[in-house]
């Protein structure tokens, strides 16, 4: 075949070429030579001499295409309404295809002729666009097609359906069923959106159907949320939470009913603790709780961020509740002696790892609590006695605590006790000094083996310390005098101030049959080393050797009594005092005026009471239960009001060296009255808290002042509320703060306003 | 012997003995830091001149590297040495 340019009829050509693109077009049988010799028909059309009659294939294709097509949808509409789409389908499919192969058969005029004019063409039309700009108009235009004749017919009829169905649904059906009969409903579309629709429709559909299913029905749905949740109903809750979470606000119900059941499971488990390990009851439960509903809100809510925010609101009200409005939360103190009983040397054999565990997660009730300058104090009075009586498992689990503490808290919550412990490193360091330098090139001989904990005073929560007269034993006085004398050498500007009441002593008792070896605190062993020459001594001696205070020797003497060590010709009751200074003092005031009123006291004019009865006498009258008597009588005897001829260690008390003590242990501890925190500890240790609020809320309030000058009232509650960030104080509290600093010239009223103050520079 | 000691673990505090209850720069109590810091102790400590006078370390420091000329005591004036 020659590809030179010739004459061509076009009618005959055209004419033998439409029969082939007939078949072509509807998929028929067209034989191989016959495509060839079309194909090249159309070649030598475009080429045509005198003149191509490349135009004029195109012109008669495009009219025999037309022709084509009408047919076709002629045929479609005949097959019926019912078949339309799968006639339309079938013939669309067969067009599509059978253009393609015209397309190759009419390659050469498309590529040689068509393109380049049309593109000439459409940038007459279009000017500069681009054919991307020109086809995203299309798709846009289509999809515009598509909304207008389809979809929104599509979601209305859709709509009805919902509605239809969800209403037949509510008929036959119980929740749990409801909701999963919608999940599948919802699930269905999906899929049937995705593979069918256009991308845009499928937020429509989905909106539909929770609208018809789930909002139109938001009551009943919500309603059911309280008894699922009160029953924890995982699988019903687990659906509801994807439905309710598309109506907006729908959630809010379901998340108030989680807050408050956790809250209530929370409460159960901390209230009615009773026993000795009452902090360790309550922190493990209430992390079992919070570990339940955490696994819980992550499973059922996978973890939705107000989910956990209603976990963190139960959890803390529950940590934060109040059993007895009057009286704070006893949580920071327990939480405090959680962490004592971990960090403590004992017998429970945690292993390392597992007590770290322990303490990571107190740190998330730690993360509840409100009034964490009440922890502070207790966990610094417990943190003290560890270090200083050498309790701790070890340094680095009390350091890696503390870090734990000022991640949670940050630095100026934990710097007393990074102080303290820093003491307690310097003071091995000391030592040593002592030892290895002072004590060696002076060659001094100390008798007793000595170490000692150099504290700072102001870091360590001893209290206002009281420095009791108290002459130090002969076996003391060395090491006091040398320590005295190295430290003075060693730091400039110095003063010691010892602390008998905490230090202590490591004795060996050679009286009894067999050597005991007893560690006790200083006081006791001073009592205990005057029975050096002679084995009974009254208290009235014991005090006046010592000088020590009466209160003081009572107590240790009753500690020494108590463990058999040292015998009383009268009978020692020691739990008393401990037990009965709790009392307030209006309840005793009440007591004493219902004794009175029932005449077994007179009162005279002084107020004094007294008069002699017996506890049989009191009880008869009174018909109270002896438990109650006692206590009542105990707590009159406390505040001096009554005497009593028992229980109380008096200046001609005889107390006798126990030669026949006995005990299958050699190696023992007198844990002192001192060291056992008593009630009366507890509550000055609250109420001390009390005293450090109010002198912090005034330092913010000045500080506010300062910074502000004037400022009216609500403001300034406000800005003190924002700055006290380890506790939430009362409203009267910082009242009373304001009242107080004008009291004390820091602030005024301003003159002409009645709610504003101003600084007093 | 009857009872005889072993071992005794003293505990003591330390604080400052100074011959004045304050500071003569910052007016603030020996007892407490320097106007900068926020803990006494250690990390504040007093210092005293050949003069006796006693100050925080903190505030004498800042005072003399204000003073061009004669390194002086602000209490008495004389030339100010530290005390070793």
């Amino acid at each position: 075949m020659s590809l030179k340019p010739k004459q061509v009829d076009f009618n005959k050509t055209w004419g033998s070429l439409q029969e082939t693109i007939q078949g072509v077009i509807t998929l028929g049988n067209v034989r191989r030579a016959t495509w060839n010799d079309r194909f090249s028909d159309i070649y030598s059309l475009c080429v045509a001499y005198p003149e191509p009659l490349a135009d004029r294939l195109y012109q008669e294709t495009k009219l025999f295409l037309d022709q084509h097509v009408t047919n076709l949808r002629g045929k479609v509409l005949e097959s019926g309404e019912r078949n339309l789409v799968n006639s339309y389908y079938d013939a669309w499919t067969e067009y599509s295809q059978g253009i393609n192969y015209m397309h190759q058969l009419y390659l050469y005029l498309n590529q040689q002729h068509i393109k380049k004019q049309k593109l000439s063409e459409a940038e007459i039309i279009y000017g500069n666009y681009t054919g991307d700009s020109q086809e995203q108009m299309e798709i846009g235009e289509l999809v515009k097609l598509y909304v207008d004749i389809f979809e929104t017919q599509f979601l209305e009829m859709s709509g009805e359906w919902y509605k239809s169905e969800a209403s037949k649904l509510l008929q036959t059906c119980n929740v749990s069923q409801y909701m999963e009969r919608v999940l599948q409903v919802l699930h269905e579309e999906t899929n049937r959106s995705v593979r069918f629709l256009h991308v845009s429709s499928y937020p429509k559909v989905k909106a539909k159907c929770e609208q018809h299913m789930v909002a139109d029905h938001l009551n009943f749905l919500q309603g059911e949320c309280v008894p699922m949740v009160a029953e924890e109903r995982r699988h019903d809750l687990a659906n509801m939470y994807p439905l309710l979470r598309s109506v907006r606000e729908g959630i809010n119900i379901l998340i108030d009913a989680v807050r408050d059941h956790i809250c209530k499971q929370g409460l159960e488990a901390i209230s009615g603790l009773s026993g000795d390990n009452i902090s360790t009851q309550f922190v493990e439960n209430m992390l079992a709780v919070h570990k339940k509903y955490k696994a819980f809100v992550k499973e059922l809510f996978s973890g939705d961020q107000s989910f956990m925010g209603a976990l963190d609101k139960a959890c803390s009200s529950v940590i934060n509740h109040k059993f007895d409005p009057k009286m704070p939360s006893k949580s920071p103190e327990y939480l405090a002696k959680y962490c004592d009983m971990l960090l403590k040397k004992s017998s429970k054999g945690l292993s390392e790892s597992e007590m770290d565990d322990k303490l990571s997660q107190s740190i998330t009730v730690f993360k509840y609590i409100d009034d964490k300058d009440v922890f502070h104090k207790f966990y610094a009075k417990m943190l003290a006695k560890r270090l200083i009586h050498q309790q701790s498992t070890s340094m680095d689990g009390e350091e890696a605590m503390i870090n734990k503490l000022k991640q949670a808290c940050g630095y100026e919550f934990t710097n007393k006790f990074h102080r303290m412990l820093t003491d307690i490193k310097i003071s091995g360091g000391l030592n040593e000094k002592f030892h290895s330098e002072f004590v060696k090139t002076n060659e001094i001989d100390l008798g007793i083996h000595f170490s000692i904990n150099i504290l700072q005073a102001g870091s360590w929560p001893l209290g206002p310390t009281v420095i009791s007269s108290f002459s130090v034993p002969q076996e003391l006085e060395k090491c006091i005098h040398m320590f005295e004398k190295f430290y003075h050498g060693q730091f400039n500007g110095r003063k010691l101030s010892w602390l008998h009441n905490i230090s202590q002593v490591e004795l060996k008792l050679s009286y009894l049959k067999r050597p005991y070896f007893v560690t006790m605190q200083t006081f006791q062993m001073a009592i205990l080393l005057l029975f050096e020459k002679n084995d009974a001594m009254t208290c009235g001696d014991i005090q006046t050797v010592l000088s020590l205070s009466q209160d003081q020797i009572g107590r240790h003497i009753a500690s020494l009594v108590e463990c058999k060590l040292l015998t009383s010709n009268k009978e020692v009751s020691l739990g008393l005092p401990g037990l009965f200074l709790f009392k307030y003092q209006d309840q005793i005031g009440r007591h004493i005026a219902s004794l009175v009123e029932c005449k077994l006291l007179t009162s005279n004019k002084e107020g004094d009471i007294q008069k002699k009865k017996s506890t049989g006498d009191i009880q008869t009258v009174l018909s109270l239960s002896q438990d109650q008597i006692g206590r009542h009588i105990a707590s009159l005897v406390e505040c001096k009001l009554l005497t009593s001829n028992k229980e109380e260690l008096t200046e001609d008390t005889e107390i006798r060296l126990n030669l026949g003590y006995n005990n299958k242990r050699t190696k023992l501890k007198i844990s002192g009255a001192v060291q056992k925190e008593t009630p009366q500890e507890i509550e000055r240790t609250v109420s001390s808290v009390d005293e450090d609020r109010k002198l912090y809320l005034q330092a913010a309030i000045v500080r506010i002042m300062k910074s502000r000058k004037q400022i009216r009232h609500n403001a300034l509650i406000q800005e003190v509320l924002s700055q006290s960030k380890s506790f939430a104080p009362s409203i009267s509290m910082i009242k009373k703060c304001i009242e107080s600093l004008i009291d004390k010239n820091y602030v005024e009223r301003t003159a002409n306003s009645t709610d504003e103050y101003s600084y007093v520079a | 012997m009857k009872v005889k000691v072993k071992s005794w673990t003293g505990v003591a505090t330390w604080r400052w003995v100074a011959n004045d209850d304050t500071c003569g720069i910052c007016r603030i109590a020996f007892e407490g830091c320097c106007s900068d810091c926020k803990l006494p102790g250690d990390d504040c400590p007093l210092v005293w001149g050949q003069c006796s006078h006693c100050f925080h370390i903190h505030c004498i420091m800042k005072w003399l590297n204000s003073q061009q000329v004669h390194h002086q005591c602000p209490m008495c004036r004389q030339e100010w040495k530290f005390k070793e």
